[in-house]
């Protein structure tokens, strides 16, 4: 941290010059002063409330003993989910299949409409937010197909910049979405055999990179094997984001599905003994590394779901910018178990959620 | 122009005349606000808000931010970021804070002792005021035990030294006239110096004020009108026709008047940082205020060396010069005020400017009798140098 007035002199006061002293006096009556006697006689009297509580604390003897469990990261109330169009509890597992047909050749064609808007979202309660999105939401719609499926996507950007859609996988290079770039009120159709099966991942590829993907440009996409994975009791759909509120190329909140703290306000209710699978994909802007920890539990691993044998066993993974995995596993007793960022710094700044577990 | 008496319709008519620009002006605003600004495009992309933490107040548990909206219209503020953690608060009356209003801002958290803390608070428009608490511990709260170590401080950095400087009373009445102009002139040093220092002390604590608070302006008001006033006071008494004795007593009171006013900012500022408990006040250090401050005993007694001053009156002059220290030390320890900074450092700027004027004028009088410039020079050059070596000790 930088220390503007020079206060890490205070092991060594003699070294401060008078000048300095007075200087720290000022800068940190800014920082550090005054006394509850005055303040409650001041118009800033209703401060008085939670000072008085402090006090009382105090004279009850347990100097320390302030009740630190009620002091959790988060903030109070919710954010308003229908004025910003999208729940992150839907997002969970709103798979989009979009609209099946069968082309002559007897391959199964997805069709979708994917349109570009600015949106202000409510991030969190009072804080507006101008989301840059797909259809509407942040993460874009999460598309699933099958291995053989052909896609067809037909994206209109309707904002004031040029966009484009940049899915991972393999496919020819016209249809990678980096120099088709899609111009304010311009549309492009998407159109390939998605390859190979696995959990990927979409986003604009427009520069400078970093501000169309950190705005909320980007979204899951799963490419089930021809065989199909075995059956699971529930599917989750997690895409680890960061949110950069005042523009200085430095995330100041962090989540899972966009919206800090949501799986933490609305855990998410699974049951003893079911499968879980989680289709987790980071799409964190501006830090190197993400991660995913699983309390009192333990997960078979798939690297970006290219193999259907797990690649580890354990309870935290680490991601770097559009890394990706799929994760299995069941829980053996019944309660409340988080699940974060073992970034704690990420975790505090909205990255983290709880599984409830019913017996 | 004829000469009659203003007549009713006469009154009615200057009256119209003072009203009417007052009316344009009000039709001018008017037509801007209807007309968003009439064919000035003046709504800004992002809208200015700036905000201004004025106190950060620390209790077991709980953090306060007291903060002033210095921006043009409302702000809300909607998010707390807290050492890199989201962390809930209220915010008193309203988190809604109106222009130039105040809010305060309370965070539950575990704050550990001496430990740094960088806050960031958000408004509703994403934009983060960030402040930090270097080193934090617990505010000081007016319990007896915190007066009576600032009542200690005040008397240690103010009515001591300016007592002891003024037992040099006995001593200095042997001084001839030549001594006795040094030492007016060298009074004159002190003074002069003191005010250059009140006054960019007070200059730098304005800079630091919110934009709407003007703080460079109101430190030329604090002075100006300081200075007008002890000046404007000092005539009257020379109008109403007393003794030269009389008067030179007067003048050491106003001395001892501009001394106190500058020891009340100096108390201010260092009570402020002695609540803050970072930084504890070195034994160094009190003794370089010490030093410095009995050049202000000094600086008192000068004028009425010539005649037989009251012990009562010296002894009033050295608590009215000393005492505001203390004054000074429970107010900036207990509560910290910016703005009020500002006011009681430019009043004690312009308090000293002018009873040195007063001084000059005394020695411009003496000087009639019987001119020695380079006395003058001497003793004012000494005055300020004096402060400057002394200030060596604590600076």
């Amino acid at each position: 941290m930088d220390n503007q007035d020079g206060v890490t002199s205070a092991d060594q006061p003699n070294d401060l010059s008078r000048r300095d002293f007075i200087k720290l006096g000022i800068g940190s009556a800014l920082a550090v002063a005054g006394a509850s006697t005055l303040a409650a006689c001041s118009p800033a009297a209703p401060s008085a409330a939670p000072t008085a509580s402090a006090h009382q604390g105090m004279q009850h003897g347990d100097t320390n003993g302030y009740a630190e469990e009620s002091m959790m990261p988060g903030f109070e109330g919710d954010v308003n989910h229908a004025a910003n169009g999208f729940n992150p509890t839907d997002i969970l597992s709103d798979f989009d299949y979009g609209r099946v047909s069968t082309l002559p050749s007897g391959q199964t064609l997805r069709e979708y409409d994917v349109f570009a808007a600015v949106k202000t979202v409510e991030l969190m309660p009072g804080i507006q937010y101008e989301a840059w999105t797909y259809n509407g939401r942040v993460p874009g719609p999460t598309f699933r197909c099958t291995e053989g499926d052909r896609i067809r996507i037909n994206f209109t950007n309707g904002t004031g910049h040029s966009h484009t859609m940049h899915f991972h996988g393999i496919h020819p290079g016209d249809m990678d979405g980096v120099y088709e770039q899609v111009p304010p009120g311009g549309k492009f159709v998407y159109e390939f055999d998605p390859e190979p099966f696995g959990l990927h991942l979409y986003h604009c590829h427009i520069f400078p990179l970093a501000e169309h993907i950190a705005r909320g440009l980007y979204g899951a996409f799963i490419i089930d094997p021809k065989q199909g994975r075995p059956k699971a009791d529930h599917e989750f759909v997690m895409v680890m984001t960061g949110t950069d509120l005042d523009f200085d190329s430095e995330n100041d909140v962090y989540a899972v599905n966009f919206i800090p703290f949501h799986y933490d306000k609305h855990p998410i209710r699974i049951k003893v003994g079911e499968l879980v699978r989680v289709y987790l994909a980071n799409l964190l802007e501006f830090d190197p590394i993400n991660s995913f920890h699983l309390h009192a539990n333990f997960f078979h691993y798939y690297p970006t779901g290219t193999s259907l044998i797990p690649g580890e066993f354990t309870d935290t993974i680490a991601q770097m910018q559009a890394q990706r995995g799929i994760l299995e596993f069941r829980y053996k007793f019944p309660g409340k178990y988080m699940f974060h960022a073992h970034k704690t710094e990420f975790a505090e700044l909205g990255w983290t959620g709880v599984f409830e577990v019913e017996s | 122009m004829e000469t009659t008496i203003p007549t009713q319709s006469n009154s009615t008519r200057t009256w119209l005349l003072f009203i009417l620009p007052v009316i344009l002006l009000a039709g001018v605003i008017g037509l801007f606000l209807f007309t968003n600004g009439a064919g000035l495009n003046v709504k800004p992309v992002v809208p200015i808000e700036t905000v201004q933490f004025e106190r950060t107040v620390l209790y077991p548990g709980v953090i306060e931010l007291h903060v002033r909206n210095n921006s043009p219209q409302p702000i809300e503020l909607a998010q707390v970021i807290i050492n890199d953690s989201v962390w809930p608060f209220t915010a008193t009356p309203s988190k809604v804070v109106p222009r130039l209003g105040q809010a305060i801002v309370t965070l539950k958290y575990p704050w550990t002792h001496a430990s740094a803390y960088n806050i960031a608070v958000f408004s509703s428009n994403s934009i983060a005021f960030r402040t930090e608490i270097p080193v934090a511990a617990e505010t000081a709260t007016a319990s007896t035990g915190t007066l009576l170590s600032f009542t200690l401080i005040g008397l240690y950095v103010g009515v001591i030294p300016v007592l002891l400087g003024m037992l040099w009373f006995p001593a200095l009445k042997q001084l001839g006239a030549r001594g006795l102009m040094f030492l007016m002139a060298l009074t004159a040093g002190l003074l002069i110096y003191l005010g250059i220092d009140a006054a960019s002390e007070a200059l730098e604590i304005a800079a630091g004020l919110g934009g709407p608070f003007q703080g460079v302006g109101l430190v030329g008001i604090g002075v100006v009108a300081t200075f007008m006033l002890l000046d404007a006071i000092t005539r009257r008494q020379v109008g109403v026709g007393r003794s030269e004795a009389a008067q030179r007593l007067t003048l050491a009171f106003m001395i001892a008047v501009g001394i106190g006013l500058h020891n009340l900012g100096e108390g201010l500022a260092i009570g402020a940082a002695y609540s803050v408990g970072a930084a504890a006040l070195g034994t160094f250090l009190v003794i370089g205020f010490i030093i410095q401050n009995i050049t202000e005993g000094l600086g008192i007694i000068a004028p009425v060396l010539k005649d037989n001053a009251s012990l009562s009156s010296l002894a009033g002059m050295g608590l009215i010069g000393g005492a505001p220290a203390i004054a000074g030390a429970w107010v900036g320890g207990l509560s910290f005020s910016q703005p009020l900074a500002v006011i009681f450092l430019a009043i004690g700027a312009g308090a000293v400017f002018e009873v040195a004027y007063e001084i000059a004028k005394l020695i411009q009088k003496d000087a009639v009798k019987r001119p020695m410039p380079l006395t003058v020079f001497a003793g004012v050059t000494a005055g300020m140098l004096m402060l400057y070596i002394t200030g060596l000790f604590i600076k």
